[in-house]
């Protein structure tokens, strides 16, 4: 860029010099002439001699006697009048002397003459320019393409491709660059180690999980056995009630952890087919009472027509309970819930919108996090697992979720059902 | 009615034979596979509970013996594993329920009893409350002969839950966790019975005082009969 832009400079640099370097061997052969026939063939009667292109004015030579008693050698741009014609020289000047006399020697050449060769020059030089650019892209195109095709593969498929936490067996790219299968087996081996962690957290979840269910099972029983003695007095019970809430909210996050995680170990199938409708009128059919309390009102508008296929139901319908339980959780009294779907550009949308407390911008992104919880007055009955089923289980369908908020005015959870995972039946 | 209860956890079976004892069945306890498959063998037995996490014996190959010399037997499996696959397994196998851990005594019994229920036809299912006539088969709710239309499946579920379990206090987690035991959600301490039962209330006051429902202070609720 910089060199297309100096280009007229330096073409005018070099056509310069040119034009120097021509000058001063037009003065050398002149001072050869004069010193043969001697410079009274030229000076007669102190009468200068003059030269020049008659039609076209592009160059002159012209020899004087030099009235000024000083040294002259320069060469500058200069203009002259010729014939009544003011035209712009490159002009050498030189004095010499020859017997006594200071003579002065001055050879022109007319600055659009040496323009003239210059824009030729300069539009060649261009060409060239552009040429080699353009030889340039071609050839970074076929390394792209050609020669670096692997790395793109790489970056492809293991890098931006690649799942977590989901398992996938190695296929090699396809290169005969040894780096680049350095680099290939490199990733491999590292997405390998990040796996094996992935498996090992959900494998230690999944047992702990297990290894809890047997202890809350006696602890259980027992208190369940001591309700049933009679020797016992109420307050005790009360105190025994106590423990069987705290009992039961070890079970409720044990079992939600082993949800989650037997959800992720892909645990289960997919085989179910149910109309969404009947599912999320079966999910408010389950929650109803919950709405009573704060005499919320919920709207369902979901198509009649919208089939499930390749689901699970177990699933589905404890993700829509969840998100329901949620939007009336956080929702205000006498608030609002619409449940609605609809199709955007071929997708299955399915919105389920609260007016309750919201949830600030900040807090989004971590809403699906594991055990986060930011209402502190609602901590009494929740333990921050409800979301994340959601997500595991949205996840498993490969089902995409967007969520809206605004504190205070609420919050919207947006399903966006993969294309094949909901029909139309009309 | 004779139970066999197979569990390698002593605590929890220990547990198991109090509640089923008090309940008037008869208890055989076994900790290991090897001991349970000798007794499958050798005696009948009306209900077997097969834990399938013993450290001897895979649990399905007793459930298969157990089918084999105890046909009559009702075998509810228990587990912690409560991976899909052991089910389905498990139910092949010719299991009649399938209880996973952690699970409330009063959930085992009231599968117990809707195993025999359903294993001799037992149909005493019509149960008088007052001036209310409860049919637990079709799930009706009737009050002199007029059915009560107005009460909903839920609703009915606690009822029956309540009736099965009749003259003992049942506590709002014992209750919860039988309406909502299948689903896995955020909370764990569920204040809806009360709205449930209040709604029950509501429903039957209409037509005469359901005195049999009683709220023990503090507790739960319990369905009183005396009989």
């Amino acid at each position: 860029m910089l060199f297309v832009l100096l280009l007229p400079t330096l073409i005018k640099d070099i056509n310069r010099s040119y034009t120097d370097n021509w000058l001063k061997r037009q003065q050398e052969k002149v001072l050869k002439i004069v010193s043969g026939p001697g410079i009274n063939n030229y000076i007669q009667n102190g009468e200068g001699y003059g030269s020049y292109n008659a039609l076209l004015k592009e160059e002159y030579v012209s020899l004087d006697v030099d009235s000024l008693n000083e040294n002259i050698d320069t060469i500058v741009n200069e203009n002259r009048l010729v014939e009544g014609d003011t035209i712009q020289y490159r002009i050498l000047s030189h004095n010499f002397k020859v017997g006594k006399q200071n003579y002065i020697l001055e050879i022109g050449k007319s600055v659009d003459t040496i323009n003239e060769t210059a824009t030729p020059l300069q539009n060649i030089a261009l060409e060239i320019l552009l040429g080699m650019i353009l030889l340039t892209i071609l050839a970074d195109q076929v390394y792209s393409t050609y020669v670096l095709r692997p790395l793109g593969l790489i970056i492809k498929t293991k890098l931006i491709g690649h799942k977590f936490p989901h398992h996938t067996p190695y296929k090699k790219v396809k290169t005969s660059t040894t780096d680049f299968e350095y680099l290939d087996i490199s990733i491999h081996k590292m997405i390998q180690t990040i796996e094996n962690t992935f498996q090992k957290e959900r494998e230690f979840i999944s047992n702990a999980s297990h290894e809890l269910m047997t202890p809350i099972s006696i602890l259980q029983s027992k208190i369940e056995n001591m309700f049933e003695e009679e020797d016992i007095p109420d307050e005790t019970k009360v105190r025994l009630l106590e423990m069987q809430k705290i009992l039961n909210r070890l079970k409720s996050i044990t079992k939600t952890l082993l949800l989650i995680s037997q959800i992720e170990n892909e645990q289960f199938l997919k085989e179910d087919s149910i109309s969404l409708s009947e599912l999320i009128h079966e999910v408010y059919e389950e929650i109803s009472i919950r709405l009573q309390e704060k005499e919320i009102s919920c709207v369902i508008d979901v198509p009649a027509e919208w089939q499930l296929n390749h689901v699970n139901k177990f699933l589905l319908f404890n993700l829509f309970f969840n998100l329901i339980n949620n939007a009336i959780k956080y929702n205000k009294e006498h608030g609002e819930i619409k449940i609605t779907g609809h199709t955007d550009n071929k997708f299955f949308l399915i919105a389920v919108a609260d007016t309750g407390i919201g949830i600030s911008a900040e807090r989004i992104p971590h809403i699906f996090n594991r055990f986060k919880k930011f209402t502190q007055s609602l901590q009494q009955d929740s333990f921050g697992l409800g979301l994340p089923i959601v997500k595991s289980i949205a996840d498993f369908h490969q089902i995409r979720i967007e969520v809206a908020s605004e504190p205070e005015v609420g919050t919207t959870f947006k399903l966006i059902f993969p294309v094949d995972l909901i029909t139309t039946q009309s | 009615m004779n139970v066999l209860i197979v569990e390698d956890e002593k605590a929890l079976t220990n547990e198991l034979e109090i509640f089923l004892s008090n309940s008037n069945y008869i208890c055989d306890v076994c900790f290991d596979g090897t001991s349970a498959s000798e007794k499958i063998a050798t005696n009948l037995y009306d209900f077997i509970l097969i834990d399938l996490g013993l450290p001897d014996y895979d649990g399905l190959d007793l459930l298969k013996e157990a089918k084999k010399y105890n046909p009559e037997a009702a075998c509810i499996i228990l587990t912690a594993r409560a991976e899909v696959n052991d089910r389905i397994k498990g139910l092949d196998l010719g299991a009649d329920d399938y209880l996973p851990k952690p699970f409330s005594l009063l959930e085992l019994q009231s599968r117990m009893q809707a195993i025999m229920r359903r294993k001799f036809g037992l149909k005493q299912s019509v149960v008088m409350l007052g001036d209310f006539i409860i049919d637990l088969t079709n799930r009706t709710i009737a009050h002199n002969n007029t059915p009560i239309g107005t009460i909903t499946k839920k609703e009915f579920d606690l009822i029956a839950y309540m009736l099965l379990h009749k003259n003992r206090t049942l506590t709002r987690s014992q209750l919860s966790e039988h309406i909502w035991g299948s689903i896995v959600n955020d909370d764990y301490d569920s204040n809806y019975i009360d709205a449930h039962i209040k709604n029950i209330r509501k429903k039957l006051n209409t037509y005469s005082a359901p005195d049999w429902l009683e709220t023990v202070r503090g507790l739960g609720y319990r369905i009183n009969i005396n009989s």
